[in-house]
């Protein structure tokens, strides 16, 4: 999606007087709403047909990945069933190239339509009528492809198309090397990828997590109208916008141990093709390199498995200047996150419940030279916590109960309004699959905390703006071929 | 800079190290992605060992335990899987997939391995009195059904015969679901069809209970 598009609307519906703390949080948020966007890694049908298995035998439902599942994705979405039909060897028996028959291209279609609980003012267009809710048909298009490129070598390579935005561009991109000792013991291998999050095999974190379906359906909506994401842990925010290259290893279908290490995807630049002119549009990037960490235990036993983890990363972040007011060159925010996830599973015949989640503590040190005319203290801190439970029956009806609740220091300069970055909001959900790859579902959003500068209601100049004002209701249709 | 390096060197380290664990046998095989060239033991690596595990001890009842399983009988269902001639849910969600390129001596191979595993100890029945009402079904059958007793083909010991499969300590729940489903004709027997058509589901509860406690 377009950036300065973003912050342009943003400014437009702020009436360009945000606190210069208020637009770096807008920049810091817009890729999150960009994280909104980006469809997490889903059930695809190329895999099913490059291994010839059901999408049951990856997914408890999709994108949810079963143990079977992730040892797939750890081997570099390399395992086929079916011949090649171009292969070639060099002297030494070596594999040198390896073709499909059919290349593994998927067509992913969200469709949603979303009611808010309270008509949203449209301050764009004076005396406007006010809209209460919006069609998107469809919200996301996707073209991708996923399966083996080599004998050790996978990709997950995905072009969304966003009805919000009108645009397309580069979604969710992982270019994966794996390999095993022939006892399968140890198995290592390489990630390349756009997202910090995104290679994770747990649903646990954010790149990845669940509920999969759009939440915070409003802000999608309503983004152009400037409603900013919620305040999130920053390492949730860079999808697109890095580069990482890590290395992992999984010991005995165990433990597994990941580094990797995150660039911004263009020095200088918040979006690598976005041209200088630009520059002054604000947000930020990572300074140098931000090393993303993540080690995770996992035992299986019958039906079930159960994972519990820990995950980190360090950012240097520098803040950019913006609509002409200038942060002086130099200055560096450093954030670190930490978190723990769990993940228990039950995947039985009939029924499959899991229960999940992550707790991440984020501590963030403001440079001196911004303190405290952007930031109020010397020393930041956010806290969020999500758990998440949710049921299928035959893997074809059942429902999603999601609670999202973040907590920190109150800093007016940087988290505008009352200062604090709180947020809380919770997701209900009905699905029904038809078919495997036919999801149909109603959902509830429930906004129980909204900071006035991320509540699109009080920036539209709604009388007596609330919270719940952003409750919406989401009919969504989901399809992927 | 000499952070990058530092940096750098770390991802190298966790990436690169346990390579030199790696079996050099690997390089034995003609085109490694080739699925058709993939000897025995690649084959249950890559793929076999994913579910029923390396050794043929599977963790979830979902997939069968193929420790000491009768060879002939691995073949035979390996072929039906491969031709598409068993069709219950789990054979078309899974094996029909895994099956479908298999070379008859990669069905041979994967046979003669996971058959010559000691099989696992089944686990001690915490319902005695169910378990002996499934015995006497296993040893006699119904006869006042026509139901014959279960030995006759799998053995005294349910451990197999030829192309009838070995049940001894076999996941109970993935037992009650072959039952079931030779029952409701999802899975395809002449021989089982017939037999599973009148249990009931206490019957088939029964002699699961005392053929996973074997």
């Amino acid at each position: 999606m377009s950036r300065d598009r973003l912050e342009l609307k943003l400014g437009f519906a702020a009436g360009g007087r945000l606190r210069l703390g208020s637009m770096i949080l807008c920049a810091l948020a817009a890729p999150a709403v960009l994280a909104l966007f980006s469809t997490p890694a889903r059930a695809v049908p190329p895999f099913a047909r490059q291994t010839g298995l059901a999408c049951e035998a990856c997914h408890t439902i999709p994108p949810e990945l079963t143990p079977f599942g992730r040892r797939f994705r750890l081997n570099a979405y390399t395992l086929t069933t079916k011949p090649p039909l171009v292969t070639d060897i060099d002297d030494h028996k070596r594999n040198t190239v390896f073709l499909t028959d059919l290349p593994g291209m998927s067509i992913l279609l969200q469709f949603t339509y979303d009611h808010w609980n309270r008509a949203l003012p449209d301050s764009q267009v004076a005396g406007a009528k006010a809209q209460s809710d919006t069609f998107q048909f469809p919200q996301q298009f996707s073209v991708m492809y996923a399966g083996a490129v080599s004998d050790h070598v996978g990709a997950w390579m995905q072009l969304t198309y966003l009805q919000n935005t009108g645009s397309l561009g580069i979604d969710n991109n992982e270019v994966r090397y794996a390999d095993h000792t022939a006892d399968n013991e140890w198995l290592w291998g390489v990630t390349l990828n756009n997202n910090p999050s995104f290679q994770d095999v747990w649903n646990t974190g954010e790149a990845y997590g669940i509920p999969y379906f759009p939440v915070q359906s409003l802000y999608i909506a309503t983004q152009p109208l400037g409603g900013a994401s919620l305040r999130a842990p920053i390492f949730t925010t860079f999808p697109g916008l890095a580069a990482g290259l890590g290395g992992y290893v999984w010991y005995k279908d165990s433990l597994y141990l990941e580094l990797s290490e995150y660039h911004a995807a263009k020095a200088g630049s918040v979006i690598a093709d976005e041209d200088s002119s630009n520059l002054n549009l604000g947000g930020g990037t990572i300074d140098d390199f931000a090393p993303y960490w993540r080690a995770a235990y996992e035992r299986d036993w019958g039906y079930n498995s159960a994972t519990i983890g820990t995950s980190g990363m360090y950012v240097k972040f520098v803040p950019k200047e913006y609509a002409g007011q200038t942060i002086s060159p130099g200055n560096v925010n450093r954030y670190l996150d930490i978190s723990i996830d769990w993940q228990y599973q039950y995947n039985g015949r009939h029924n499959i419940f899991t229960f999940l989640g992550h707790y991440t503590h984020e501590n963030e040190e403001n440079d001196p030279g911004l303190v405290p005319k952007y930031f109020a203290n010397a020393t930041d801190h956010l806290n969020q916590l999500q758990i998440t439970g949710e049921y299928f029956h035959n893997r074809t009806v059942g429902a999603i109960i999601s609670f999202v609740r973040a907590t920190g220091t109150t800093d007016a300069p940087f988290n505008g309004g009352t200062g604090s970055p709180a947020n809380q909001y919770e997701v209900f959900e009905l699905d029904y699959l038809p078919w495997f790859n036919t999801r149909l579902l109603l959902q509830y959003d429930v906004y129980n905390v909204v900071n006035n500068n991320q509540n699109p209601f009080f920036l539209n100049g709604a009388t007596n703006p609330k919270a719940s004002d952003n409750n919406t209701w989401v009919v969504g249709l989901w399809m992927d071929f | 800079m000499r952070m990058l390096a530092a940096h750098c060197l770390m991802v190298a380290a966790i990436t690169f190290s346990p390579m030199v664990l790696r079996d050099t046998r690997a390089a034995d095989l003609v085109v490694p992605h080739d699925p058709s060239a993939l000897n025995t033991k690649m084959l249950v690596s890559n793929a076999c060992s994913k579910c029923h595990g390396a050794t043929g001890i599977s963790v979830s009842p979902i997939f069968p335990i193929l420790a000491a399983q009768q060879i002939a009988y691995i073949q035979t269902e390996l072929k039906l899987f491969r031709e598409r001639g068993r069709s219950d849910p789990h054979a078309r969600a899974f094996m029909w997939g895994i099956a479908r390129g298999l070379t008859d001596d990669q069905i041979d191979g994967v046979a003669q391995y996971f058959s010559s595993h000691p099989p696992p100890k089944g686990a001690a029945s915490r319902n005695p009195a169910l378990a002996e009402k499934g015995k006497s079904i296993f040893e006699n059958g119904i006869p006042a059904r026509e139901i014959p007793g279960c030995t006759i083909c799998h053995g005294p010991n349910a451990e197999g015969i030829n192309t009838f499969p070995r049940l001894a300590g076999q996941h109970r729940d993935y037992l009650t679901v072959q039952l079931q489903q030779f029952r409701n004709q999802l899975r395809e027997s002449e021989i089982m069809q017939p037999i599973a058509k009148t249990l009931t589901d206490d019957e088939i509860a029964a002699v699961v209970e005392y053929v996973g406690s074997k």
